[in-house]
């Protein structure tokens, strides 16, 4: 394995501390109800417990979240009474980047040796999202009302254009085939579908009980809901809604949390179920590329990762991304000629859904256990968030 | 088998009461001992009397003290809120307008600066100080020389929280909480007081416990506390949750207790005993980081009502292991210190634990049933978990004593003459381990060839006879067998009552005997009952059938003439006076002294002029099918309760004697799984407490 030099030497990744909810499709779950904020450090500490972890062991709490929620004024110390643990925080926030960075910003804390052991706890509620009331004088109503999520994806102040829109024009500028995206739309089915099975997803993913106000049982919250198996003839016969954009070859909202600790070396060994594994934290780079041509920026941020780092895509042993449509992977692949089908092995965002902050976070959890599976090497994790941002970050296991 | 715990009061044993014939002494005589004469009473001082204890103990002592015309000197500083004024609303529930306008009109209020007493205060003739100021050693001192400087002659006893008699230099009188309400009282004094046996003449349970730092209550309450709150900061299981599970498997929730109480107080309270408790004793009392966090923010354990809690935790086997481990590992831990200093008679340490912190069965018991090389495994896995306590404060021998009667009889004692055996039982509800230490004093008379035995309580610890613990009908509720089972044995054990013995006796002393003990005691060939104790079958009201023998053991030693009597107790529900039930119920009711002197006639052979009552072993087949009269007859739960309940009467009667054991356990058994029973009283709390 190349060695290059990690970006914080004084911080690790506990192996075996992480864990995620799975992510249920918007609407679909009790968690379609709660109070994420409070969820989310409820479920930290459960995981925490889980693996044998106290939560007396954090000393600070980076939270990334998106979407407002009852209380988020109170941000990172609210979260973390929830959790059980009156420990300072701070608050991450930018859209579907906010999961990386704020295990960056974790691993900056303890790199500085500000804290020996620094929780990131990401989280999302995209169903019933609240509504904003803002006074915009340039607006001819002069005040305007938005539902956070869908007002959101659907106009980008900076361009005025949709979400989606940006799938449809990045795929036309790389030219890409709507067979090919329904082909690899189809893979990353199979992948998600194998890693299930396998159990993989169960070293992963944790379950909840989730109650109602009165203590009872509202619901079990056990599995990706809202993901089913699909055929390649049911991709191929969906409606485009843009170029290479159907129903199935893009993500769904989704809601969830997912939580890694950052640590200091000793201290990652003392906590870590496996201390002989080292996970370090090499290099990130956020890029923003040309008005909405959003899922280009992905590939973009990654070729100025490995400029910077000197790595290559030979040198990766994980490759796993958010790609929120399919289109993202088939222009990555174009731009830095690599073969898609060797990348999100475990599964992937397009498929369990997108519940914003945490998304990126399940997927360096999922990364890293893959990477641990397969003996170590370098961990590239990237994807798309809004405002046309690639972000990429690169781990390393040994 | 053991002592008597009446015995570590001074007052002799339950034996004696009956070969006396009467109680070891009266609230009169010690009355005039410490207070004086009729006519130049002395007074009670309360000082804190504002306060949670001062207050509760202003109630409970007013309104015991009121007829014998002591003053009641409520002391405490301006501008204190009046904690005394609150209690009136519980005073005129427990004892009507009427009562508690008289037990508030003999209380005289006086506000006093902490240095100078008020000049008023002589004039009411100061006898007995009751102390009740906050917890600083200093201040509590201090009080005391300005009390002793005015009134030279003047007893004093501490509620204090933690500190040991040597350094008050008084005696100490360590309640329990609800104070208004709890009998129990841990006493500190060199040998038994007027005082104390006056607490015990008053119908309150003096317990005499050895004069160390903190109490056996605040011991195993506290230490239970404290091991719950390192279970929690090492697996971050919520205070919540962690309550449910404690409260599932010993039966306290330690949490929710402080908050009811007050956390700021009571979590205050509870570190300062562990503190004190970690400097004598070391790591094993020290407070966790958590507890401490929670008595200088003064916060609550549980969440705030808006963020009632959202994720559920459960345990797996391995978990439950580790759970136990970190939970009765510290507490069998802190019982060989109290039990390695011989704090107090076991019976006592035990049902402190079961009184006053909730524990569904004491800790001594729960360590008997263990064994002694469990217990020593639990601590030693407490210990890997925990190693700083393994340092000092264990003393392992202590538990190689397990197989003595101390400790096999914790609940139920036998005592005999060579002829008479009197088993007392001080365990007010009826339960497995009641069963089989009954079973062992009925072997150790009989092998001392006793044939004749006075069953009763035991004058002390048990006040009253409620029934049978339902706690152990948890398990039958998705098992009928193990109801059937259960109803089976202890019947067994009830039949050993008639069947073992020439004569014996059931002997009511307390305020009441209610279902599965009422069923127990008419096993005996005479039932006598001091004339206002309150009988009961209150099964229907649950609703659970009578599970030893109630449906048709009383009703084959009665006249048929009285069956409606009988189908109408146990169908209502009602108590009726042990006067009102004279020959279907009792054989004999009076007042307490000629009720102690009958049982002994009975028992001794006298001449007591009762008839007998024979046992029909045969069938009855002219029990009445309905009866008039019954409340609430539009309540379907109630109907349905009956209909249940006069099945298993018609059927258990319709049997021989011989069969009808099997009938009666099979109905109560098999009505435990019912939807009726599941959504009642037992089912209720079997879901709440059992379901986590």
């Amino acid at each position: 394995m190349k060695v290059v030099e990690s970006m914080f030497p004084n911080a690790r990744i506990p192996y075996g501390t992480w864990g995620s909810s799975y992510f249920p499709a918007w609407q679909t779950s009790p968690l379609a109800e709660v109070n994420i904020g409070q969820f989310a450090g409820e479920a930290m500490a459960n995981i925490l417990g889980k693996r044998k972890v106290s939560r007396k062991e954090l000393e600070y709490l980076v939270i990334g979240s998106t979407i407002p929620w009852h209380w988020k004024f109170w941000n990172g110390p609210a979260v973390a009474s929830c959790m059980g643990q009156r420990i300072p925080g701070f608050q991450m926030e930018q859209a579907c980047a906010t999961g990386l960075s704020s295990v960056i910003i974790a691993g900056s804390e303890v790199n500085s040796k500000s804290y020996d052991v620094a929780g990131v706890l990401t989280f999302d509620r995209t169903s019933d999202s609240p509504v904003g009331v803002f006074p915009e004088r340039r607006s001819y109503r002069r005040t305007e009302v938005i539902a956070d999520v869908w007002d959101n994806f659907n106009f980008d102040p900076s361009t005025g254009g949709t979400m989606m829109a940006t799938a449809g024009l990045a795929a036309r500028k790389y030219k890409i085939d709507k067979k090919e995206v329904d082909e690899l739309t189809y893979l990353r089915y199979k992948q998600y579908f194998n890693a299930k099975n396998s159990g993989f997803l169960d070293r992963v993913l944790f379950s909840f009980d989730v109650l109602n106000v009165q203590g009872k049982l509202l619901g079990t919250i056990n599995e990706d809901i809202g993901v089913r198996e699909i055929s390649l003839q049911t991709l191929t016969d969906q409606r485009e809604l843009d170029t290479c954009i159907t129903s199935g070859t893009q993500t769904h909202a989704a809601d969830g949390m997912a939580t890694l600790l950052v640590a200091s070396p000793e201290k990652s060994k003392e906590l870590s179920s496996r201390p002989e594994i080292n996970i370090e934290f090499i290099a990130k780079v956020d890029v923003r590329t040309l008005p909405g041509l959003m899922p280009e920026a992905p590939g973009m941020a990654v070729q100025k990762l490995l400029q910077r780092t000197g790595l290559t895509m030979n040198d990766m042993k994980v490759v796993k991304n958010h790609n929120p449509f399919a289109v993202n992977d088939a222009i990555f692949a174009k731009t830095m000629n690599y073969d898609w089908a060797k990348m999100n092995n475990t599964g992937c965002s397009l498929v369990w859904g997108h519940p914003q902050a945490p998304t990126l976070t399940r997927i360096i959890i999922e990364a890293l256990e893959e990477a641990v599976d397969l003996g170590g090497g370098y961990v590239l994790v990237f994807g798309c968030a809004a405002g046309d941002v690639g972000t990429a970050g690169i781990f390393r296991v040994s | 088998m053991r002592s008597s715990t009446l015995q570590t009061l001074g007052l002799g044993s339950v034996f004696e009461i009956f070969q006396n014939g009467k109680l070891p002494v009266t609230a009169e005589e010690l009355v005039e001992q410490i207070f004086g004469k009729a006519d130049n009473r002395g007074a009670l001082v309360i000082s804190g009397a504002n306060g949670i204890v001062g207050a509760g103990k202003t109630m409970q002592l007013g309104s015991r003290l009121e007829p014998f015309g002591i003053p009641i000197v409520a002391l405490d500083f301006p501008g204190v809120p009046d904690g005394i004024a609150k209690q009136y609303p519980g005073l005129v529930k427990a004892f009507g307008k009427g009562n508690a306008n008289k037990v508030m009109g003999n209380i005289i209020k006086y506000s006093y600066d902490g240095k100078t007493l008020p000049k008023g205060l002589a004039t009411h003739n100061p006898k007995f100080l009751l102390e009740a100021i906050p917890e600083i050693l200093d201040i509590k001192k201090e009080h005391y020389k300005t009390f002793r400087e005015n009134f030279p002659d003047i007893d004093i006893w501490s509620v204090t929280s933690g500190f040991p008699s040597s350094q008050l230099g008084v005696g100490i009188a360590h309640p329990a909480f609800p104070h208004e309400v709890n009998k129990i009282w841990e006493i500190v004094e060199p040998k038994p007081s007027a005082s104390s046996k006056l607490l015990w003449a008053l119908g309150l349970i003096p317990m005499q416990v050895s004069d160390n730092w903190a109490f056996v209550l605040d011991v195993l309450f506290c230490g239970l506390t404290l091991a719950a709150s390192r279970f929690n900061e090492a697996t971050n299981m919520p205070f919540w949750k962690t309550d449910k599970y404690i409260r599932k498997f010993y039966g306290p929730n330690p949490f929710r207790a402080h908050d009811a109480i007050g956390a700021a107080g009571a979590t205050f309270l509870t570190w300062s005993c562990l503190h004190h408790l970690s400097q004598h004793y070391g790591e094993l009392f020290t407070p966790t980081d958590i507890l401490v966090e929670k008595k200088d923010g003064g916060m609550n354990w549980y969440p705030l009502d808006h963020f009632r809690p959202m994720v559920d935790w459960s345990m797996n086997e391995e978990e439950i292991a580790e759970f136990n481990s970190w939970i009765l590992g510290p507490l069998f831990q802190m019982t060989s210190i109290m039990l390695h200093e011989n704090r107090s008679h076991l019976s006592q340490m035990n049902l402190i634990g079961e009184l006053c912190a909730q524990f569904s069965k004491g800790v001594l018991a729960v360590t008997r049933n263990l064994g002694a090389a469990e217990v020593k495994k639990i601590v030693n896995n407490y210990h890997k978990l925990h190693p700083e306590a393994a340092k000092q404060a264990w003393y392992p021998e202590v538990y190689d004593k397990i197989d003595s009667p101390e400790w096999q009889q914790l609940y139920v004692n036998a005592e005999h003459d060579g002829k008479v055996g009197v088993i007392s039982i001080n365990r007010e509800s009826y339960n497995h381990d009641v069963n089989a230490e009954l079973n062992r004093a009925i072997d150790w008379l009989k092998s001392n060839n006793i044939e004749n035995v006075i069953v009763t309580g035991d004058f002390h610890i048990s006040t009253q006879m409620v029934g049978a613990d339902t706690t152990e009908f948890f398990p039958a509720i998705e098992d009928a067998n193990i109801g059937i089972e259960l109803s089976k044995a202890w019947s067994v054990t009830a039949r050993r009552l008639n069947s073992d013995f020439k004569t014996s006796v059931g002997f009511i002393n307390g305020k009441r005997c209610l279902g599965g003990f009422l069923e127990l005691m008419v096993h005996c060939h005479y039932l006598v009952a001091e004339e206002n104790a309150s009988l009961g079958m209150p099964e229907v009201t649950l609703p659970v059938i009578p599970g030893m023998e109630g449906c048709h053991w009383p009703l084959r030693k009665m006249n048929s003439t009285n069956y409606k009597n009988f189908l109408y107790f146990i169908l209502s529900g009602k108590s009726v006076k042990a006067k009102d039930a004279k020959g279907w119920l009792t054989d004999y009711a009076g007042n307490m002294e000629d009720s102690i002197k009958m049982a002994w006639k009975l028992a001794s052979d006298a001449d007591h002029g009762l008839k007998k009552r024979e046992l029909n072993e045969n069938c009855i087949l002219d029990i009445p099918t309905e009866i008039s009269g019954l409340d609430n007859m539009e309540d379907e739960t109630i109907t349905d309760a009956r209909k249940a309940i006069m099945a298993c009467i018609q059927n258990s009667c319709k049997a021989t004697l011989a069969d009808a054991i099997s009938v009666q356990a099979k109905h109560s058994g098999d009505f435990m799984t019912t939807k009726l029973c599941k959504k009642g009283v037992v089912g209720s709390a079997y879901t709440k407490t059992w379901k986590v």
